[in-house]
Parts: C-alpha cells; sequence; structure tokens
C-alpha cells in the first residue's frame, strides 16, 4: 500500500496544448479517489498517465516514494480495471487472472493460492474454468478486479468500471467496490464521469474540468463548499439554482445581494472582499428551499412542471423576478401546476460566487442539515 | 400480412437458383460424370466405370506423370504456407504497430503485385532471371554476389521454387490485409491491460494476439491450399504447357490441360482430362473438408 504524490503534472500531445496544465495530488495511504468531471476533462489521460500507458510531459510523479515518470507499468505497482474490463478473450477466467503472475514468474502454488484467494472474495469461484464470453456483464467486471487484486498491488486504478453495466447492477457492484476497498485497505483512484457515483464511493473526489483540478475534498466538503460555480454546478442533483444579481451590500458578517427583477437577500456568507455595485451569482440547491415561509429570506413563484420522485416532488418555478429555480419538496404533498407558491430558505443556505466565478466563504456550511431537518419536521 | 406461397419462394428463388445450376452445379456433374467414360478411335464415348481411373492411378504410362504433378503441387503449397503465410503475418504485424510511418502507402505497394495480371508478372520475373539479358545477375554482382547468379527457372533442381517464390511475391498482400484486419479488430484495451501487467511486445503477440487471430490464419490456410492446388496460370505463362524442365514445375493444373487439350504429340482426351479434373476436385475437397470439420470447429472466434 502506497501514497501518490503528483506535482505539477503535466500532458500535452502537440507541445504547445495543455490537455493537464500542472496537476498537484496528493493521496494517502489506503485513501479512495474519484476523479470526476464532464468528458474531455482529461480525467482519463490523468489516471492513463498513473497507469503509465501515457508518457509525462512534465512534473513529477511518486508512487510510494518513488519516482515513477519514467517506469513502465508493471515496475510501478500497479493494476487496473479497464472499462471495457479488457479479459483475455480465448484465456478462461483462471488464466485470466493467471497472466500477470505467470509474466512476472511466480511459483504455480502461489499463482493457484492467490487467485483461490480473490475468487472468494469476489464470490467467483465457481467461474474459473469459464471464457469471458460464457460470463455476464457484472461477472466480467468482477473477473476484471479480481485480475487486479490477484497481483496485490500498491495502488489500484479504475476507469470508469460501472459504465458499461446496466443501472440495477450499477448500484450493486457499486456497493461491492465500496466493501472490497475496506476490506483490502487498497490506496485507489477511480475515474468517473458521474458524479453519484464519485459522492458514494470517495474518500476524497477530485472535480476536473479543461485540465484542471477545480477542487478536491470530501464529498461534503464538494458539497457543502464548493469552490466555484463549476463544482457548485456538477456536484449535486438536480443542479445547484444559479441567480444573477449585483452586491447591494457588504461584509465579513454577510452580503445583501438585490437579484434581477428586484428582489433583496441577505446571504451568510464572508463578502468582505467584495464592494457595492460588483457582478455575483447567489446560489441554492433544490433540497435547501424550504416550501412555506419558515426561512428568513422569502420568495414567491409559480408552478411549471412537477416531477414525482416518489421520496420527493421536484417543482420547476418561476419566480417573480422571472429566474427560473427548482426545489425539492416533500413527496406527499400535491402541487397542482400554475399554482402560485411561497418558498423561503435561510441565509446560511446560500452560495455566493464572485464575477470570476470563485467561491464566498461560507459562515456556517453545516448549518445546512439543521434547515433541513426542520423542513422535513414541518 | 399475407401469407408467403410456396410458389411465391420458388419463383423468388429461381433465377439465382437456374443461373448457379446451369454454370456450375451441371458442368460439375457432368464433369464427374464424363471421367467414368472412355473415347474410342470413331470418337465415340462409351461407359467405361473407373478404367480412366484405374490408368491414372496406377498405369505408369500415366500415373508417373500424374504423381509427379502431385508432388510437385504439394511441394509448391508448403512452400507458400512456410514462405507467404509467416511473412504475410510478420508484414501484418509490423503495419499494425503504431506510429508506422507510411503504414498505408506500404499496404499499397505491397499489394499492387496482387493486382497485377499473372501473364505480366510471370513475363517480368522471366526477363529479372533471364541469364542472357536480366538484371538479377548484374545486380547480384553490384553486391558482390555474382557468382552465386544461376539460370533458376532452367534447372530442374530449382524451377519449381523459383516459381513458387514468384507467386508468393504476387500473392503475398492477400494473407497480409487478411491477418492485419483480424489484428487491428483486437481491441487496444486488452493489449494495454497485459502491458500493464508487464507482459512484453514478444509475449503480447505470442499469447495474446496471435491466439485471437487463429481463426484467420486458419481462412488463410484453406485459401493457400484451394488456390494452389488449383493454380496454373503461372506455370503456364512461364514455362509453357510441358512444365519444362523435364516436367520439374509440372502440377496438377498444367497436367490437367496437356491431358484435356492436349500438347504437341500428345493427343488431347475430353475423358482422360474429366478424370484429373475430378481428382483435383477430391483433393480440394479433402482439404477443405478436413479443415471444416477438423479445424474450424474447435477455432472459436472472438467476441470483443
Amino acid at each position: 500500500m502506497a501514497q501518490v504524490s503528483l506535482q505539477q503534472i503535466r500532458k500535452s500531445y502537440d507541445g504547445q496544448h495543455d490537455v493537464l496544465a500542472g496537476i498537484d495530488l496528493d493521496i494517502q495511504d489506503g485513501e479512495f479517489v474519484v476523479l470526476v468531471g464532464p468528458s474531455g476533462c482529461g480525467k482519463s489521460t490523468l489516471l492513463r498517465m498513473l497507469c503509465g500507458l501515457e508518457e509525462i510531459s512534465g512534473g513529477e510523479m511518486q508512487i510510494a516514494n518513488q519516482r515513477v515518470n519514467d517506469l513502465p507499468p508493471a515496475e510501478r505497482g500497479i493494476a487496473m480495471v479497464f472499462q471495457s474490463y479488457a479479459l483475455y478473450p480465448h484465456m478462461t477466467v483462471y488464466k485470466n487472472m493467471a497472466f500477470g503472475l505467470k509474466v512476472a514468474g511466480a511459483d504455480k502454488a502461489e499463482i493457484a493460492r492467490r487467485i483461490r484467494h480473490a475468487a472468494a472474495i469476489l464470490k467467483i469461484d465457481h467461474l474459473l474454468e469459464r471464457l469471458p464470453r460464457e460470463l455476464s456483464g457484472g461477472q466480467r467486471q468482477r473477473v476484471a478486479i479480481g485480475r487486479a487484486i490477484v497481483r496485490e498491488p500498491k495502488l489500484f486504478l479504475f476507469d470508469e468500471p460501472l459504465s458499461n453495466l446496466d443501472a440495477a447492477l450499477r448500484v450493486q457492484t457499486r456497493l461491492e467496490i465500496a466493501k472490497l476497498h475496506r476490506e483490502l485497505k487498497a490506496t485507489i483512484v477511480y475515474v468517473t464521469h458521474d458524479q453519484v457515483e464519485a459522492m458514494t464511493l470517495g474518500d476524497k473526489i477530485v472535480v476536473m474540468h479543461d485540465g484542471r483540478i477545480q477542487q478536491a475534498g470530501t464529498p461534503l466538503e464538494l458539497y457543502q463548499c464548493p469552490a466555484n460555480l463549476f463544482v457548485a454546478g456538477f456536484i449535486g442533483s438536480p443542479k445547484m439554482n444559479l441567480l444573477d444579481g449585483v452586491v447591494a451590500e457588504a461584509g465579513g458578517e454577510g452580503v445583501s445581494i438585490s437579484l434581477t427583477g428586484g428582489k433583496t437577500v441577505h446571504a451568510a456568507v464572508d463578502g468582505s472582499g467584495l464592494s457595492v455595485g460588483e457582478r455575483v451569482t447567489l446560489g441554492i440547491r433544490a433540497e435547501h428551499w424550504q416550501a412555506g415561509e419558515q426561512g428568513s429570506e422569502r420568495f414567491c413563484g409559480t408552478v411549471n412542471l412537477v416531477e414525482h420522485l416518489g421520496e420527493a416532488n421536484l417543482l420547476y418555478l418561476t419566480l417573480e423576478g422571472g429566474q427560473d429555480v427548482v426545489l425539492r419538496g416533500d413527496g406527499n404533498v400535491e402541487v397542482t401546476y400554475d399554482s402560485q407558491l411561497s418558498l423561503s430558505a435561510d441565509a446560511s443556505a446560500f452560495h455566493v460566487f464572485d464575477r470570476d466565478g470563485q467561491a464566498l466563504r461560507r459562515l456556517q456550511p453545516g448549518n445546512l442539515k439543521v434547515a433541513r431537518r426542520a423542513a422535513a419536521l414541518v | 400480412m399475407n401469407r408467403i406461397a410456396r410458389w411465391q419462394i420458388a419463383i423468388f428463388l429461381a433465377p439465382a437458383l437456374l443461373i448457379y445450376a446451369s454454370f456450375s452445379a451441371w458442368p460439375l456433374l457432368d464433369t464427374l460424370g464424363l471421367g467414368f467414360f472412355n473415347t474410342d478411335e470413331a470418337g465415340q464415348q462409351h461407359f467405361a466405370g473407373l478404367a480412366n481411373y484405374y490408368k491414372l492411378l496406377l498405369d505408369p504410362q500415366w500415373s508417373d506423370g500424374f504423381w509427379n504433378a502431385m508432388g510437385n503441387n504439394v511441394e509448391f503449397f508448403f512452400i507458400h504456407m512456410l514462405v507467404q503465410n509467416p511473412i504475410g503475418l510478420l508484414l501484418a504485424a509490423l503495419l499494425s504497430l503504431k506510429g508506422v510511418r507510411f503504414a498505408k502507402s506500404y499496404q499499397t505497394l505491397l499489394f499492387l503485385p496482387t493486382l497485377l495480371s499473372v501473364v505480366i508478372i510471370g513475363f517480368i520475373w522471366q526477363l529479372i532471371l533471364s541469364p542472357l539479358w536480366g538484371v538479377a545477375e548484374s545486380l547480384l554482382a553490384q553486391v558482390g554476389l555474382a557468382e552465386h547468379f544461376q539460370p533458376w527457372l532452367g534447372e530442374e533442381g530449382s524451377a519449381l521454387l523459383t516459381l513458387a517464390l514468384i507467386s508468393v511475391w504476387q500473392f503475398i498482400g492477400i494473407p497480409m490485409m487478411l491477418i492485419y484486419a483480424a489484428l487491428i479488430a483486437i481491441p487496444e484495451e486488452v493489449i494495454e491491460a497485459a502491458r500493464v501487467e508487464g507482459a512484453s511486445a514478444w509475449r503480447i503477440f505470442w499469447q495474446i494476439r496471435l491466439p485471437l487471430i487463429l481463426p484467420t490464419l486458419g481462412l488463410v490456410t484453406i485459401l493457400t491450399y484451394v488456390g494452389n492446388f488449383n493454380a496454373f496460370d503461372l506455370i503456364y505463362s512461364v514455362k509453357g504447357a510441358l512444365a519444362g524442365p523435364n516436367y520439374s514445375t509440372d502440377i496438377l493444373g498444367t497436367y490437367f490441360y496437356r491431358t484435356f487439350f492436349g500438347y504437341q504429340s500428345q493427343i488431347g482426351s475430353p475423358t482422360m482430362g474429366a478424370a484429373v479434373a475430378t481428382l483435383m476436385f477430391l483433393v480440394i475437397l479433402a482439404g477443405v473438408g478436413v479443415y471444416f470439420f477438423a479445424v474450424q470447429r474447435r477455432l472459436q472466434r472472438h467476441a470483443f
């Protein structure tokens, strides 16, 4: 097991345009790190560079305190699980798992022992003599993971391993990967474009966009204090509501923002760096609205559309100011289209982003849970 | 939907069936049948049972030539298997490497001779290898190997090998293209997985790529077999129907030609020719049968 350190890692295919522009990242021993971002953000490239399948254009990469920039994949102590599983089609499951060990020159008894051990963990003992094409998607996935486990690597790399599975199997396999991480106490770097996967699996989530790390932190940090507009929009479902406005009053204790359409809202963020009249973006998550007038900041809107999720409703509203917002409401409450609805939120529920899209420090980020519970009780 | 009547099926099948029957099935059956007849001096054909086959296989006047042609044909086939297909595999493997510059141009160049007429190929190589005005001798002299030059096409010991190598030179593009197509169909991630596990390029080739293209290698083998046992044109264009010197390049195709059409003093015999053609058909049928029942069943096509 090992920690990983990336310093100013760069990747460029033509020497001019950076696909990755200076990635700094530290991964602790035993940590489950999820690289997440939209397609083309460079997350897969970064994983392939960790793996040794892509050359590193600049910077320093260390795995277990050893510089690995120029080491071939096999000498880095890593194992990779590919998106398509990449099982050897002509080999049985057993031979698939044995291949890497044979290459490394392990003796037969040791190979058999490791495969039995991994097969038992993954519950694929009964499949060992089958060929990959005789397996279901989920079983192939397990074999691919098994092939990684038997090599007892310092670092596991997963490249979107769930994207070829159907929805039900995806949730199940996700849980199994989380369980596996706890059992093996392995260091894992996992790439996905699915923020739910990222939130549920990761000890640490690294949000990437345009070849840069936008924010790295625990799932809760990213959820409560997104560092910029991109992260705010990317993490959370449905997307955070974003409303344009200008600063009416600013200070260390809070900011008053006058929204387009005339309404003024108070947000509990550190606004000491703002000046009056500056353009800002106000953000609030759908689940932090409260139906009714319990919150300090009150709005009124017209219901355009309702999505029934069962435990909750997603209400799509147009506020008096003309902005479209989405609210996550109690699933048991019937809401009719075109009805007027009053909604509110506490000042602590708001996020504020400056002109450049950078978030201002929230004063009571943890308050949200309380606010949410209160909403549920009412 | 309306039910399809049987007569409708028959009508739609009829054109293809008619063409296939009259131009392929009937001539084949007629040939097989003709082999059981012989021709008397008056030109009348009489049923003769297996007499033609008896003559061909056991009467020294016929069988010496037939077994010579058969032996040469087997040699011709083995030279292709040992030279053409391994080189085709090697070229395909090289072309499928990443970052080979001008890979497409090489492909086209290597495939070009296949597109040329066999007669042209035969003629060109005859000119190149001619001991009188051929360019081969002077080219060898350039690199100091002049004393190794021989009139290869004219010597009994080397004529068949030379012709086989000319044929290899011409048709190398076909196995190369088939194997290349199979190689690039292997998903990149499978190869990468092997690389990550530490396998060398050599090992990846022998243990991952080669097993995955075995079905194609089987196909190439059977195509070579059928092509070689049907071969005729190159030998005929270089050596004529006598397949000299002293029948050393005689293969089943040229033997059949002389038997059927006659050549110089030999009088052509349609019935004996039909018997030779039937034996050629059986040889090829046996080879294809072995391939289908013994080989192809065991090879599995891999879906990626």
